[in-house]
């Protein structure tokens, strides 16, 4: 099909020797010496109360003890990526179970630790609000009283006085023409829990301020640069610039957005800032992995639906209530990106969305793998599948007839990118054999199949961008400086793939590593599925740079035009030259030596930049016309075969397709890798996880014994995934992202399928075995029959 | 995360060693052998002893014996030993079925069956199988030795009648004298470990009398009398398990918490004790155990 040598090839992952035999190093790995100093904080056990007072002098006289800071040492420092709404240390309020109030900082985590429960905190608690629907009753508790006046980015619209943090509208065509011109009109509510990442790695920070006034920080992260950004804008009260601070970002155990923005570093970098010269390290427990950095959203949404019984949608009303939590100055924006998207991959003319991001006393929502799309879905997939239902149309062929296609208007006013969703539909219809009935393994079993389609733009300000450096070496290899981060998705080989296609070097010539921000160049951050789309387009420019510099010499130093010269297996040659050829390694460095013995040329060093000329978020706050909010998105179908025992309510995947439209797979190897582990991560969030808080706030399950996260032993029998290639116009060979994809689909795909098994259709996710069962329970009693 | 208590540790070799620190600190100390429950209530404080007596290195505890009447597994003995016994499994194949459940493979390579019977938690996995089995629980201490029946053993949740200065030595299971086919059927949220939402033991022996014990459905593990009796010499037909679960209820005391509803335990546990001992039933006849009682 194409000429490509290494894009499109299964290229073996670049450092997955060096991960498999242990020499990756990691945050917690890296050595700071005999004077690293240990911080451990002070947590709040109220999810929402005043501060009155912080009594350290027990805790700051106890043995190993170097320090203990309150709010009031922080004063005034508050951070957040969109919307600055967080503080380093709670000062005079704290807002969920678990929040930092104060931190102590010893010889040892245990000295640490052991001070921490000396600090007397007196609080007067205050009512808290766990319920989103609550929080916006009028006369309820605020949880930000100062919300009317915190910076934030300008496409957001806080309600002062309220807990709405933002409200996304989005208004297109007349929903009332569209509800009365529909034959039928279907309704549904559903609500999604909160998640936890669950990355196996959990947080950590070493900060160091050098006695030159440099602060260095150490971080798991996916955004060197943002952290750059904050940590310098945070601390800008203290005299930091940009220019004094580095992040240094060895290898991530996991991200799955958890690790995007800032969270718990902001404490580590500005407790550095205090202690001179001693390396300050924090590491999260695991409990605090789970109550004290992102949480995926709790989300109720309300769904209508109006069709026509030729099948086609002509409206839909979406309404989305998040709860966003205490902090939301990542979150609302997974609330905007939803309010923009939530037509799902349909063309419906008339729309009304409202996306609300509400604050309560839990956890600070914030990213996660799928950004908000997960959650949408599940109501809108089974509400798909209910209104095909009842105009009696297969819902797959349902899907098909409403299916966005190139150049449809989306709800906000732009145009479709070019896409593969019909191809997708059909080849998961053929592979999960769509309408044939299967036979269960035993008697009291059902088997049920079901199928959702998924779509996701990556969700970025605007102009958010990539850099890329690349250097040639001697001996004709290639370092490439980005500061994408490898986060087990692969980026250091596809960037690598990228650019052996452009300058004929194979991959494992070619050196990528996580960055450093003081030497490699800028990236936004590793999120939004946007990295090999972005930071691919800069790396594929940097190399085309560096072909033309090679070019360039070529021309001057030997006087053959550079129209004639192409690069082939690490050699320069010529068209018209067919005995012409010159060793990369021969002149990358040293450049090319001339009839006279001088040189011309010198050391290759290819530059790449890419940012989105086209996008923009101005629109209409009342409508959310006129804008072009989402650069593409990446549409798929998946489907799956699913037994379920009717008496127990225990399922089994028995098969699960799933087709992602990679634009260019530039490793076909990985892109079916994400699939299979975002299905597997996916299905876990439908059939067994689920963050509970008791009446206080307080997360029950901050632990893998009550939060569970799929085993070796719980991945479906069989997982086929599928690459269907409809090229991005503007991505790196046509590729565009599918990182966060795959598990997108997962929910609306089980609940439809638990209804083709047993006639009932759940609605609160997680659809657990003990739900199913008491569900069909429920059934059978109302209609009489026995179990 | 850290111990941030301080404490004293002592890994003995001798039982009299172990006896006289038991002596000594009494309920201020805590014997560890597998750690995997002690270390994380230390870490988490909510263990903090004066002194861990660590019981690794005294001389036997990792055998297992097995005679014609009975196994003995002495305290050391995780459970990844057993699983790794032929003896056990051929022998006392409901013994090693349970233990399979217990955890996960690390866990279980240093978990011991004589502190998980210390622990005494509710939904204590081998808790049913040891007491269809009859075993006995061995005791030492400075003032003798001691043995208790499985069924005086749990006292509470998280309660036994071991004394503070007392050191399990080692759990006896009796070999049953007739001919006999178990099966453990374990109630958990997905494939990979997790801690019993319920459990059921069966035991189907020759002259159709059956025992049944359960964990994690009441304060306790513990035998179901009142469904054993209703069994006893019956055929397994629909009349007969179709009472054997209305007794359920009667037999259990489930409480709703994180894990699972009283009404999902209820509901599962008549399930199944019928599973469970069609399991075994099919299994005394000599027919393979089946897969995923439960589905899924």
């Amino acid at each position: 099909m194409s000429d490509y040598r290494f894009i499109g090839a299964p290229v073996e992952r670049l450092e997955g020797r060096e991960k498999v035999s242990g020499a990756a190093q990691f945050v917690d790995d890296v050595e700071f010496g005999p004077n690293v100093h240990y911080a451990w904080v002070v947590e709040s056990p109220h999810a929402h109360a005043l501060i009155r007072g912080i009594d350290t002098s027990h805790a700051q006289g106890m043995p190993g003890v170097v320090a203990v800071f309150t709010g009031k040492d922080f004063a005034g420092l508050h951070f957040g990526l969109y919307m600055k709404d967080r503080f380093v240390l709670a000062a005079d309020r704290v807002r969920f179970v678990g929040e930092q109030v104060a931190v102590v900082v010893a010889r040892s985590p245990a000295a640490a630790q052991a001070a921490a429960a000396a600090v007397w905190v007196d609080y007067e608690p205050l009512p808290a609000v766990f319920d989103q629907m609550e929080a916006l009753k009028d006369d309820g508790v605020r949880v930000h009283p100062e919300l009317g006046n915190y910076e934030h980015v300008p496409w957001f619209f806080p309600k002062a006085g309220t807990n709405i943090a933002h409200w996304r509208k989005i208004r297109r065509g007349d929903a009332a023409q569209g509800f009365a011109d529909a034959d039928v009109v279907v309704d549904g509510v559903f609500t999604v829990p909160r998640y936890a990442h669950c990355a196996i790695e959990p947080h950590g920070a070493v900060a160091l301020f050098d006695q030159s006034g440099r602060l260095t920080v150490w971080t798991a992260s996916q955004s060197p640069h943002t952290q750059r950004n904050l940590f310098a804008e945070t601390l800008a009260p203290l005299g930091l610039t940009h220019h004094d601070v580095r992040v240094i970002t060895p290898y991530v155990g996991g991200g799955f957005g958890g690790k995007a923005g800032v969270t718990m570093e902001i404490l580590a970098a500005t407790l550095a800032t205090k202690l001179r010269g001693k390396p300050v390290k924090l590491c999260w427990s695991r409990e605090q992995e789970f109550y004290n950095t992102y949480q995926r959203l709790g989300l109720r949404s309300e769904l209508r639906m109006g069709v026509k019984r030729d099948g086609a949608i002509t409206a839909l009303s979406h309404t989305l209530y998040w709860d966003a939590g205490a902090y939301v100055e990542y979150g609302a924006n997974v609330v905007n990106a939803v309010g923009l998207s939530a037509t799902g991959p349909y063309r419906i003319p008339h729309v009304v969305i409202d996306s609300l991001c509400i604050y309560t006393n839990l956890p600070p929502g914030g990213p996660y793998r799928g950004f908000g799309y997960s959650e949408f879905l599940f109501g809108l997939e089974s509400m798909v599948d209910k209104a095909s239902h009842a105009i009696g149309m297969d819902p797959v062929a349902f899907r098909r007839h409403n299916a966005i296609r190139e150049g449809d208007v989306l709800a906000y006013g732009a145009s479709m990118n070019p896409n593969g969703l019909l191809e997708a539909i059909d080849r998961v219809a053929e592979e999960i054999k769509w309408g044939e009935k299967e036979p269960p393994s035993s008697s009291t079993a059902l088997v049920g199949k079901g199928f959702s389609l998924l779509w996701k733009a990556p969700a970025m300000p605007p102009n958010a961008s990539s850099t890329a450096f690349l250097k040639f070496n001697e001996d004709g290899s290639i370092n490439i400086l980005i500061s994408a981060m490898e986060i087990g998705q692969g980026v250091l080989t596809a960037m690598a793939q990228i650019a052996a296609e452009v300058l004929t070097v194979p991959p494992h010539k070619i050196r990528v590593e996580t960055p450093d921000t003081d030497r490699n160049p800028y990236e936004w951050q590793t999120v939004a599925s946007h990295i090999t789309w972005s930071t691919g387009n800069a790396v594929r420019r940097a190399a085309l740079d560096a072909r033309e510099q090679i070019f360039a010499v070529a021309e001057r130093a030997l006087h053959i035009p550079q129209e004639s010269l192409y690069l082939e297996d690490e050699t320069l040659k010529c068209r018209t030259r067919p005995d012409f050829c010159l060793a990369l390694r021969s002149f990358v460095i040293s450049g090319i030596q001339t009839e006279d013995g001088t040189y011309r040329g010198g050391p290759i060093v290819g530059r790449g930049m890419f940012m989105p000329e086209y996008a923009s978020a101005v629109s209409d706050p009342e409508t959310g016309q006129g804008g072009h909010p989402n650069v593409h998105y990446t549409v798929g179908a998946a489907a799956l075969t699913l037994e379920v025992d009717r008496q127990t309510g225990k399922m089994r995947v028995r098969k699960v397709v799933e087709a992602l439209d990679a634009g260019k797979a530039i490793n076909p190897r990985m892109v079916k890798a994400q699939i299979e582990g975002g299905l597997v991560q996916g299905l876990a969030t439908v059939l067994y996880e689920d963050m509970r808080f008791d009446e206080h706030g307080r997360l029950a399950n901050p632990n893998f014994t009550d939060y569970k996260i799929p085993t070796a032993m719980d991945i479906p029998d069989e997982i086929v995934p599928i690459i269907v290639e409809v090229p991005q116009p503007d991505g790196p060979f046509g590729a565009r992202g599918i990182g966060e994809h795959p598990m997108l689909p997962a929910a609306p795909m089980v609940a439809n399928a638990l209804e083709d098994a047993l006639g009932v259709r759940l609605t609160s996710m997680p659809l657990t075995a003990e739900k199913v069962a008491l569900a069909v329970m429920e059934k059978e009693a109302r209609h009489g029959q026995t179990a | 995360m850290a111990i941030v208590h301080q404490f004293s540790y002592a890994r003995p070799s001798t039982v009299v060693e172990v006896l006289s620190l038991l002596a000594l600190h009494g309920e201020r100390a805590t014997i560890m052998a597998g750690g995997t429950d002690v270390v994380v209530h230390l870490k988490e404080g909510r263990l903090v002893p004066e002194c861990v007596i660590d019981v690794k290195d005294l001389a036997g505890f990792r055998r297992i014996a097995v005679s014609d009447d009975r196994l003995e597994i002495a305290a050391g003995v995780t459970f990844s030993d057993i699983l790794c016994s032929p003896e056990v499994r051929d022998g006392f194949p409901l013994i090693a079925e349970s233990a399979a459940t217990v955890a996960s493979t690390g866990i279980r390579n240093r978990a011991t069956l004589a502190g998980n019977l210390c622990s005494a938690v509710p939904s204590l996995d081998c808790g049913p199988a040891v007491l269809v089995h009859d075993a006995h629980v061995h005791l030492a201490s400075a003032r003798g030795e001691r043995n208790v029946s499985i069924h005086q053993w749990f006292t509470g949740p998280k309660q036994t009648a071991r004394r503070p200065d007392e050191l399990v030595v080692s759990v006896t299971v009796p070999r049953p004298q007739r001919r006999h086919a178990g099966c453990y059927v374990k109630l958990g949220r997905y494939r990979g470990e997790d801690l019993a939402q319920a459990g059921v033991a069966v035991m189907a022996l020759e002259d159709k009398t059956y025992r049944v014990a359960f964990c994690a459905l009441g304060p306790i593990p513990a035998r179901a009398h009142t469904i054993e009796e209703l069994l006893a010499g019956r055929e397994l037909d629909e009349e007969t398990l179709t009472r054997a679960k209305a007794a359920v209820d009667g037999e259990i005391a489930p409480i709703s918490d994180i894990r699972a509803s009283q009404a999902y335990r209820r509901h599962m546990a008549a399930l199944m004790l019928e599973r469970g001992l069609l399991e075994a039933a099919r299994r005394l006849r000599g027919e393979p155990p089946a897969m995923a009682l439960l589905g899924g």
